[in-house]
């Protein structure tokens, strides 16, 4: 007892916490931010090289080009695709109360828990024109660019629903009902008072989907040599950004000479995607969708009758046909494919290895990444605090294979990465996964009326017993949300870990690829549902051991 | 005509009864409130007229049209919410033009009609401020002027002032009360207020536990009350409890727990009834005889001091004295207590007990 008294007393004292916030910060700088934007140091160093090979070369140049253009054009198609769809099903979670509303709350946060990996696999034999398709799936798509598209909106459509509904939450409904109060049908007052209010809050789920879907590595390669096993050679030369610098990547273990265009690819995705979040912030809060005009007539048809159950219906018919069956078309598939042997023991030597690998990182984005988000809640009048907010998403935009290519830059310029594969791969996997832990934190605290803590203080608390018994138990939900979405990040990432190790990575996601890139489908759908069920099991334990300890307090 | 009625209203929330079984009719040009304590159901009532509601059983006519069905928009009503509700993205104008723009008014009348409501709660010098930018009296009064331009006849106010600071209340209520008159509209004002009330109401009706008690004009509720919960809520009284000695042609004769016998206006009461006697504080009066009591309490008012004393009959009684007055009292010190037999008023003794008959949910 007197031993943890003087620990407290220890912790408590003034130079042991600035020592201590100095060290959060540090870590946050030195092992997130530096190595994440490292590569484009190469671009002052190496210029030559990339001058010489890349910028000199018409054909590798239009190669980059190329790719970085259709992420480009996917993401924007993505993000359009993922507002209009996900709008009207945020606004039936929050402003509706129906039969099976808990249902819908829980389809929608599903194919976030499955890999990426598996998804490209999934969504691939569900669309992809097959000459002997697979039963039940759609087999119409032949077109990379479209399949790609299917793809990112799977993965990306939770998050737009997500971030809609949370600002949806905080728009006060009084300001509607008000409207209709006024005169105007459902959806005027919807079109020119709610849409409006969300404009600051639309730029998170713009940001986080765009992001997303210029960052995504696994499931598009995946989704790509499916397409081109089945035979459609258009797929052979698509490449996006990030799909690119994994091809790169993998020639650049036998051929160095590929490393100059692997860190001009980087970069340029580095930069495009730090300008891009910056302009679509500057864009959405400057720009003024023209919504004062009104059209009462036409709008209270529309209002009213079978429209609304029409736009309802067909929001959620998307959200089955385009989101859900695709995500999980995997199992009818192993249903009917055969049977072939497959090398188990080096499939769970994998699982294992990205199991241990995400929980390693998730322990360490919680130990350090929540002091961090205390730190910049807490001081948000500094200066300081505001750069080190805006900082915490550089590594959520960055597409990870480029950080990937920047980590491995990094760490090989400090020493051989021989033997270091794991520590290598923990400190990739923190950088990227590190923010979504520190996002929700922050969010949660600044949600939460300081005087909460100061009573305690008054009270007699000391600030850690403050922090453990006051703020702790009201932020717990936070911390496991994005402990949850660190821990499944982590797990399902192919992009950096493919650049830092290439196709032998031991993770199970780049292990599924390989297979994919060997044809061999149906251990890869095997290996799919495995990953699947386990990340599942997973979770569901976490959430019930949290809940129950709830019930305990 | 803009007249509301409501007949056999119900409504219930899952398990939890809101409102049973309201009939009421509500004139055109009628000033009405909806005075109860928090949780009597009395916003609910207002939100199946104005439909954001449904009832769960009975029927809201307006200008004697059944409302069923009918979407808030088209049923020509003004609602003013307790928190204002001022769309944040729109100045004061955009605010109020809101209601005639929608409602696809023509251009000359969308420039018109904001401004002239506007110059009617005197805001047109502000009329480019953001709702932040102005103080919640202000914003208040756009909100009033928004829900007029929109050309509702019937006004509903959800506790429009309870957001506001006493000062600011005491005014927009006279502004209230001004302006609706002026443009001869129906309003339902809900508070739980009894002074706000008392001083803005043609009508008050007087809810509890999703029923109504009682419906009266101010002056009847408050000197007439026809229920002990009435009697309690509107105004401050005393209550006491004794049995009725004898009920004579001008007055009733009440005896109390201690034997001392007190009078009361003539009731129906039989001898040997229990009953509460209530009286209000100003009708109490010192005296060299009567019912005797001591003195425990004394604070000093202003304009009155308010004495509250334990009676010998064990109740607790407060009286108040003007400021003015030579004599002085100090705590433990015994006086009388008489009032005039036209002041107190009988009412049966609840069965479950006068604490629990004047609990306010």
């Amino acid at each position: 007892m007197k031993r943890q008294d003087q620990l407290l007393e220890f912790v408590n004292r003034k130079g042991f916490r600035k020592g201590w916030s100095a060290f959060i910060i540090a870590f946050f700088l030195l092992f997130v931010v530096l190595p994440t934007v490292f590569v484009v140091t190469y671009a002052i160093t190496d210029w030559d090289a990339i001058s010489i090979t890349v910028l000199s070369n018409p054909k590798t140049m239009a190669i980059i080009w190329d790719a970085i253009a259709v992420s480009f054009a996917i993401a924007v198609i993505v993000t359009v695709i993922d507002f209009f769809a996900g709008l009207p099903v945020a606004w039936m979670l929050v402003r509706k109360d129906f039969r099976g509303k808990e249902l819908l709350d829980t389809l929608i946060d599903m194919p976030l828990a499955v890999p990426t990996a598996a998804l490209g696999f999934s969504a691939a034999i569900f669309w992809v024109v097959d000459p002997s398709p697979v039963p039940l799936s759609l087999s119409i798509i032949s077109s990379p660019f479209i399949l790609i598209v299917l793809l990112h909106v799977v993965f990306s459509y939770p998050y737009m629903v997500r971030s809609l509904a949370a600002i949806l939450e905080e728009i006060d409904e009084t300001y509607e009902t008000a409207g209709r109060t006024l005169g105007a049908s459902r959806l005027t007052a919807a079109r020119t008072i709610t849409l409006p209010l969300f404009r600051a809050g639309l730029a998170t789920g713009v940001i986080l989907c765009f992001s997303r879907s210029m960052s995504e590595t696994g499931g598009t390669l995946i989704a790509l040599s499916t397409m081109s096993s089945l035979g459609i050679v258009a797929a052979d030369s698509f490449a996006t950004g990030p799909t690119l610098i994994a091809d790169w990547r993998t020639l650049s273990f036998t051929d160095p000479s590929y490393t100059p265009a692997l860190a001009f690819v980087s970069i340029l995705l580095i930069i495009l995607s730090l300008v891009l979040l910056v302009v679509l912030k500057l864009l959405i809060m400057k720009f003024h969708l023209p919504l004062r005009r009104v059209w009462p007539m036409p709008e209270k048809m529309l209002s009213r009758g079978i429209f609304p159950k029409l736009k309802d219906g067909s929001a959620l018919f998307f959200l089955a046909m385009i989101v859900l069956v695709p995500s999980f078309f995997i199992f009818t598939y192993v249903l009917f494919a055969t049977p072939q042997a497959a090398e188990w023991d080096s499939f769970i030597f994998a699982l294992g290895y990205s199991f241990l690998l995400a929980g390693i990182v998730t322990i360490i984005d919680i130990a350090l990444g929540i002091p961090f988000a205390l730190y910049i809640s807490k001081h948000r009048e500094k200066r300081s605090s505001h750069v080190l907010d805006v900082l915490v998403n550089v590594p959520l935009i960055v597409p990870t294979a480029a950080l990937g290519i920047s980590l491995t830059l990094f760490w090989s310029n400090i020493g051989s990465l021989s033997g270091l594969e794991f520590f290598i791969l923990v400190l990739a996997h923190v950088a990227f996964t590190y923010p979504l832990v520190v996002r929700n934190v922050a969010g949660a605290v600044e949600e939460i009326d300081p005087s909460y803590e100061e009573t305690a203080r008054t009270l007699g608390a000391n600030p850690m017993q403050s922090f453990r018994r006051v703020l702790y138990p009201l932020v717990k939900g936070s911390i496991l949300a994005g402990a949850i979405m660190a821990f499944t990040r982590s797990l399902g990432e192919t992009g950096a870990t493919q650049a830092i190790l290439g196709n032998n990575a031991p993770t199970a996601p780049v292990f599924i690829v390989a297979l994919v890139q060997s044809d061999a489908f149906f251990q890869a759908g095997l290996a799919c549902i495995i990953l699947i069920i386990v990340s599942y099991v997973f979770m569901l334990m976490l959430r019930y051991i949290t809940r129950k300890r709830k019930e305990v307090i | 005509m803009p007249e509301v009625e409501l007949r056999g209203i119900v409504k219930r929330f899952g398990k939890v009864t809101a409102s049973r079984d309201i009939d009421l009719k509500i004139a055109d040009g009628e000033y009405v409130t909806i005075l109860g304590p928090s949780g009597c159901g009395k916003t609910t009532l207002i939100r199946m007229i104005a439909g954001i509601i449904e009832p769960s059983e009975g029927k809201v006519l307006i200008g004697g049209r059944d409302m069923e069905g009918v979407p808030i928009e088209e049923r020509d009503i003004g609602y003013v919410f307790q928190n204002i509700a001022l769309f944040p993205h729109l100045n004061a104008l955009g605010n109020v033009s809101y209601g005639p723009v929608v409602r696809n008014k023509d251009r000359k009348e969308v420039e018109e009609i904001p401004r002239r409501y506007l110059e009617l709660v005197k805001l047109l010098d502000r009329m480019k401020m953001f709702p932040s930018e102005l103080s919640g009296g202000e914003q208040q009064k756009v909100s009033l002027a928004r829900a007029l331009a929109s050309g509702a006849k019937i006004l509903l106010l959800d506790e429009p002032l309870s957001a506001l600071d006493a000062r600011v209340r005491m005014d927009l209520r006279y502004e209230l009360r001004r302006i609706t008159k002026d443009l001869g509209l129906t309003v339902v004002h809900v508070t739980h207020d009894q002074e706000e009330a008392m001083t803005v109401s043609d009508r008050i009706v007087l809810m509890r536990n999703g029923r109504i008690v009682e419906t009266n004009t101010p002056e009847m509720l408050y000197l007439e009350p026809k229920d002990l919960f009435t009697a309690n809520f509107v105004g401050e009284t005393n209550l006491l409890e004794g049995v009725v000695k004898e009920v004579l042609e001008d007055r009733s004769l009440v005896e109390l727990r201690d034997g001392t016998v007190v009078e009361a206006r003539p009731s129906k009461f039989k001898s040997g009834d229990a009953v509460v006697l209530s009286i209000r504080p100003e009708r109490v009066h010192p005296a060299s005889e009567g019912l005797g009591a001591v003195i425990r309490c004394i604070t000093f008012m202003g304009t009155y001091i308010r004495i509250s004393v334990e009676t010998d009959s064990e109740d607790r009684v407060n009286f108040d004295v003007s400021t003015s007055e030579d004599r002085d009292y100090n705590i433990g010190d015994r006086v009388d207590l008489i009032w005039s037999k036209r002041s107190g008023i009988l009412y049966p003794r609840p069965p479950e007990g006068v604490q629990e008959a004047i609990k306010l949910e």
